[in-house]
């Protein structure tokens, strides 16, 4: 078991994306999934995809954002107060 | 941003358990009830195995309505109702008691307090309606006006049951539907008629650009570049105003003063009585907003709801009506100018064009 | 009593006419005590002098951890009118079938009173008690409150939406399951999809208890659950002659409008052939006190319903023609099913495509088999007309005789 992926491992990573991507790419939910089990393939499932994300939610470290659809975005000032 | 706070937060509990809010005799009887009937506009019973019997007394909401007037409801079912109540999928309110003798008294009390009684039955129910100007950021129209115009024209399908089945309305600012009126039998749509205008500057700032672009059903938008600028153009030939673009990219805005304004449709429904369920079908492509009352609309309105009412036999729905007359009649009978834009040419249209040489003359 | 100054309406103003309860009459009254209502009722002023809407959407708002039951707001003319500049809904996941006692909903009112406009819709389209308006610095307050008192929020974005039902066997005789519990058992069982948003687009579950569908399932819900029965119909001949006694005139109301003519009325007595009975309720509806759906009841599962966005409007199609929603079992078959639907949306579902949408590009011979669910002749209207089949096998000349 010392090559398992921890749930706070793939929050890490998940975060890790959005920051990287901030501003650029709106990442969905199945998107950071698609990502995590590109990286590490049989390793990590779905499951404890979801359990990540719900950590990082949870957390505080990242916030849900809507624009037509849901996404995870860094916290910060609400886009659409300031802009238009 | 919001702060964490100090106590331990309870998450994912649900909504409470249904079953502290349902009158004794309702719990009493639940899955026992053998029959219900109209007592008279508003008021039905509803009889169970064992023969108790609970009254509900059905009234009227804006379904816009302030702390005030729910704590109004709730001091009526105090006084009447042991101090229970619902509301319906139409948003009314219903007052329920197993005391035959509290109806009239709770009749009279909710009329003092200027709300209706009635929508059961052979009526008009209540319009099912949308957020509009009041709260939405993609309405054409505002739909809490417009019920009201609509409800005081035809306030006396309500309080009586004098039509010759259900007539069901519903009112949507935009295309977006969510008050799902491409199944009601009268359908009140706000419409926009003007292709987006693109605030450039901002596109790339606030859209993700490839979004926006698949946004669109019809493929009318590409991505472009404006003095340097990231951004999309839309090819207004190809824009059905759907406002999907808007959705997902605010600096596309597509409402007009100009040319917004509203769509009727009729003979929806979603019940499986006798005919399958049916989706609505146009009967007016454009009439103008014209608040605080929108006349043009309420006159429609009323064309549709007294041709049926004249015409339609019992238990006939207006799209069960329609069908059996024909649309040749439908148009001939409201006075409605029938276009092109009644034809329709999105996917599947071809379905809807008359195969046969079956025709009224 | 009010600190502010009450907005001038003259074209709301005529709106508090007329017999029908008027909700400007209502929100004057509220604006005296909230300025939030006051500047809303300016800003709507605007909207039908100018004809045109003053929202903006979007934005990132909501409790900690959740994705769901908050909507942005915001005014495109703050400086006009400042207290609505933030003015964010918050969706209250409402009771199985929209019941409440007098106390519950003063603690609602006594909440959103504290914290936010005291405007509300009761209720939303999908089924939420809404409350209209507050801000950012509100929402966990509120959040707090909420669950202290066992409420909790519904769903919005790319979630699982609070599902909805209607009264079922609290109040209809008709009800051919327990919506009620089913709708509640359902909630419960998917909080986090509902709080979480991860799927493709929204998820709506509707359940309606017999075909008369009152909560409109077929027309607005992705996946609509609608009571049915595959035994007789229930008759009670007695009743039958009271009706004909009391003047109803049974074959042109009820016997000759039965769209399968499965039914005669012979002049004392009701003979229906069940075998050809499509379980319409025509005749059930027109004659409640002596026709009844039958007793072995269930119900059947449609798939697809949506409004027009994106693709045009459809409603739901036939997935399972009987399931029995087995409480024994909690539900254990309906759960088995969304689960393998869900993974098929998953790994299939584009950005903002709906389930009915998923279907439809990929065929629902092609769902069907990969949710492992038979096709049967329900499923369709009518086999194909176009001869244009995607054979998915042909035969290879091994070179043996036959």
């Amino acid at each position: 078991m010392s090559d398992a992926v921890t749930t706070a491992q793939i929050a890490d990573e998940m975060y890790n994306l959005v920051k990287e991507y901030s501003g650029k790419k709106r990442f969905k939910s199945s998107d950071l999934t698609k990502e995590i089990i590109g990286k590490h393939g049989d390793k990590v499932n779905k499951k404890d995809c979801k359990a990540a994300l719900r950590e990082l939610m949870d957390s505080g470290r990242c916030v849900y954002g809507y624009a037509g659809g849901s996404f995870i975005a860094l916290p910060g000032e609400e886009g659409a107060a300031k802009s238009q | 941003m919001a702060t964490q706070p100090s106590a331990p937060r309870k998450t994912d509990i649900g909504p409470p358990h249904y079953e502290q809010f349902l009158h004794p005799v309702i719990k009493k009887n639940y899955g026992q009830w053998k029959y219900h009937d109209y007592l008279k506009p508003g008021v039905m019973v509803h009889v169970a195995e064992s023969g108790d019997k609970i009254y509900s007394v059905r009234v009227g909401s804006p379904r816009l309505i302030s702390v005030d007037v729910i704590r109004m409801f709730a001091d009526l079912a105090d006084k009447y109702c042991d101090g229970y109540l619902r509301f319906t999928s139409r948003n009314n309110v219903e007052l329920m008691t197993d005391k035959e003798k509290n109806i009239d008294p709770l009749i009279k009390d909710i009329q003092a307090q200027g709300y209706p009684v009635g929508g059961t039955g052979n009526s008009i129910s209540n319009i099912i309606h949308t957020q509009g100007w009041v709260h939405c950021h993609s309405a054409a129209t505002d739909v809490s006006g417009l019920v009201k115009a609509t409800m005081d024209e035809l306030y006396e399908y309500f309080v009586d049951m004098k039509l010759p089945y259900k007539l069901k309305l519903a009112a949507a600012c935009c295309l977006n539907m969510c008050g799902a009126v491409h199944c009601s039998d009268i359908a009140i749509l706000g419409i926009h008629r003007r292709p987006p205008k693109i605030k450039d500057e901002q596109v790339s700032r606030v859209c993700e650009i490839p979004t926006t672009v698949s946004s669109c059903p019809t493929a009318a938008i590409r991505p472009t570049t404006v003095e340097g600028k990231q951004t999309v153009k839309v090819d207004d030939d190809r824009c059905m105003f759907c406002a999907n673009c808007y959705t997902v990219c605010p600096a596309m805005p597509i409402a007009d003063a100009l040319n917004d304004g509203i769509s009727l449709w009729v003979g929806g429904k979603v019940s499986n009585a006798r005919s399958e369920p049916m989706f609505t079908k146009l009967a007016v492509p454009f009439l103008p907003n014209n608040p605080p009352r929108w006349p043009e609309v309420t006159d429609a309105i009323k064309k549709i709801v007294e041709a049926y009412a004249g015409d339609a036999h019992n238990y006939e729905r207006l799209g069960e009506w329609i069908e059996r007359i024909g649309w040749p009649k439908f148009f001939d009978m409201t006075g409605f100018e029938f276009t092109k834009y009644h034809i329709d040419d999105f996917r599947h249209a071809a379905e809807t064009f008359a195969r046969s040489a079956q025709i009224k003359f | 009593m009010a600190n502010h100054k009450l907005r001038k309406t003259p074209l709301l103003d005529d709106l508090q006419k007329g017999p029908w309860p008027s909700f400007v009459k209502d929100m004057k009254q509220i604006a005296v005590r909230k300025p939030m209502v006051n500047d809303l009722l300016g800003q709507l002023e605007l909207s039908y002098k100018e004809r045109v809407g003053h929202w903006k959407h979007g934005g990132l708002v909501g409790v900690i951890g959740y994705g769901g039951g908050v909507i942005g707001r915001y005014s495109d003319a703050p400086e006009q009118f400042p207290d609505v500049a933030h003015f964010h809904t918050i969706r209250v996941n409402q009771p199985s079938g929209w019941f409440y006692t007098s106390q519950a909903l003063r603690d609602l009112c006594d909440i959103w009173e504290a914290h936010g406009s005291g405007m509300t819709n009761m209720h939303g389209s999908t089924g939420d008690c809404v409350f209209l308006g507050t801000t950012s610095e509100e929402l966990e307050p509120i959040f707090a409150k909420l669950t202290e008192k066992d409420w909790d929020l519904g769903g919005s974005g790319s979630d699982v939406r609070t599902p909805s039902c209607c009264n079922g066997m609290a109040r209809c005789e008709y009800a051919c399951y327990d919506t009620m519990d089913v709708c509640y058992n359902i909630t419960m069982e998917y909080q986090d999809e509902l709080h979480r948003p991860a799927f493709p687009y929204k998820w709506k579950f509707k359940f309606s208890g017999c075909p008369n569908d009152c909560v409109a399932s077929i027309a607005r819900s992705d996946l609509s659950v609608i009571g049915t029965w595959r035994d007789d119909i229930r008759i009670d001949q007695a009743a039958v002659k009271a009706y004909a006694d009391a003047g109803m005139d049974i074959r042109a109301d009820v016997t000759r409008k039965c769209p399968t003519a499965c039914m005669r009325y012979d002049g004392k007595e009701i003979h229906v052939n069940n075998k050809q009975c499509n379980r319409c309720m025509h005749c059930i509806n027109a004659m409640p006190k002596a026709l009844r759906p039958g007793k072995d009841t269930g119900a059947t599962i449609l798939i697809g319903g949506k409004a027009p966005i994106i693709e045009g409007a459809l409603l739901s199609s036939v997935l399972v023609p009987f399931m029995k929603m087995d409480k024994a079992d909690d539900y254990q078959e309906f759960k088995d099913l969304m689960e393998r639907i869900w993974d098929f949306w998953d790994d299939h579902g584009v950005n903002r495509e709906r389930i009915g949408e998923c279907i439809e590009r990929v065929g629902l011979g092609n769902f069907l088999e990969a949710i492992e669910v038979d096709p049967k002749p329900e499923h369709v209207k009518h086999p194909r007309t176009n001869p244009y089949i995607f054979y998915e096998e042909y035969f290879e000349d091994d070179g043996t005789d036959a």
